[in-house]
């Protein structure tokens, strides 16, 4: 499955895995047990990050040159794909923005 | 006769990937929390 596979449920011009993206600049990542908490302060929406590498992950965005980079070394491969498509879910809710 | 083990097996496989996406990411909608303050 590609990453810009339909089934992301967003649209493809939203999420570009080959840009450069970081934590949206209005958004606080929260470390919690199960993950983190994201709060965006300008939509007032709050996200759950269940799993311990998707905080790894997102934390780390800015430290590379696209999402695929990102994901390809802090992610095993078999998983990469969800990864993929979480990342595009907290693209949608601007949680992380391209730069 | 399905063992426990199976059945979590079986489980797993009827996810669809928008379920398993959920468990990661999961929005939450804070606007009827407005109230509470």
């Amino acid at each position: 499955m590609s990453v810009t596979d339909e089934r992301v449920d967003v649209p493809a011009r939203d999420f570009d895995p080959d840009r450069a993206w970081r934590v949206h600049p209005q958004v606080a990542l929260r470390d919690e047990s199960f993950g983190a908490l994201a709060y965006h302060y300008g939509t007032r929406r709050l996200l759950f990050l269940k799993s311990r590498p998707l905080v790894d992950l997102v934390s780390a965005l800015d430290r590379f040159e696209s999402a695929t980079a990102a994901i390809e070394a802090l992610i095993p491969g078999n998983e990469r794909a969800q990864y993929t498509r979480a990342l595009a879910r907290l693209a949608k809710s601007e949680v992380i923005d391209a730069y | 006769m399905l063992l426990s083990e199976d059945q979590e097996v079986q489980d797993a496989e009827a996810l669809t990937e928008d379920e398993v996406d959920e468990l990661l990411v999961e929005e939450v909608s804070i606007d009827g929390m407005c109230g509470v303050y």
